[in-house]
């Protein structure tokens, strides 16, 4: 890992200058839409442009969550459960990412 | 050292022997909060694929959510959220070089405390209304 301390730092930094305008967004689409039936809900969810911001504030949100873990666990596991939890915290992060695609996908080709 | 033997170089003193200070307390309270928003973000993507897999699976989930317990953890989220991405502008800011002196970084760190319940609260009014 050593040699990947730098992109690493820039990758935690560029999320993190991205998710600024998506969580000011999706504070707007809570405050929003709080209380909101189902179907007026997936209605506002299967716009083109909603969907994107939703997919796009998990997956950026996911990529800095699994470097923020990953420096937690190299702080503070040191031992052979390291490598296992790191893998743990790739596979959380695709999983999060993963769904949060899938149902922009759902919701805006299925309407 | 953890056997009882004497390290022969110096140490650094344990977590209990530092004084309190608030910055030390915003440095632990951002890698918690961090840690909560990654629990906080498996919910909000499962809540996002709940509602495009219908409305059975909605249903629950929106229950759930809006539940006393629900509405806990919500607020625990909004604070969350809050106070790491307010505390992120400060780790910005200090990667400039800037902020970092006692005085400065002190009063940021009382900011970011105050600032996060204040907004979190505003949300929880605004979306309650």
């Amino acid at each position: 890992m050593t040699s990947k301390g730098t992109s690493t730092f820039i990758a935690q930094r560029a999320s993190a200058v991205l998710l600024l305008p998506l969580i000011c967004w999706f504070l707007w689409a809570v405050i929003a839409h709080a209380g909101a039936s189902y179907a007026e809900m997936r209605a506002f969810a299967s716009e083109p442009l909603s969907a994107g911001l939703f997919a796009a504030l998990i997956v950026v949100g996911a990529a800095h969550m699994r470097i923020g873990m990953a420096e937690v666990i190299e702080d503070y596991i040191h031992s052979g459960l390291k490598g296992l939890l790191m893998t743990l915290n790739w596979l959380a992060a695709i999983c999060v990412a993963g769904a949060g695609v899938f149902a922009a996908l759902t919701l805006v080709f299925a309407g | 050292m953890a056997d009882g033997s004497q390290a022969s170089r110096p140490l650094s003193p344990h977590l209990q022997i530092w004084r309190f200070t608030v910055t030390m307390a915003a440095s632990i309270t951002h890698r918690a909060t961090g840690v909560a928003l990654y629990g906080g973000a498996i919910l909000l993507s499962a809540w996002f694929f709940a509602l495009a897999a219908g409305p059975e699976a909605y249903g629950p989930v929106s229950a759930i959510v809006g539940s006393p317990f629900g509405l806990v953890v919500l607020f625990g989220f909004a604070w969350s959220l809050f106070f790491h991405t307010l505390n992120g502008l400060r780790h910005l800011y200090w990667d400039t070089g800037r902020g970092l002196d006692p005085k400065m970084a002190t009063m940021t760190s009382w900011l970011v405390y105050g600032g996060s319940i204040v907004l979190a609260v505003l949300v929880f009014i605004l979306a309650l209304n």
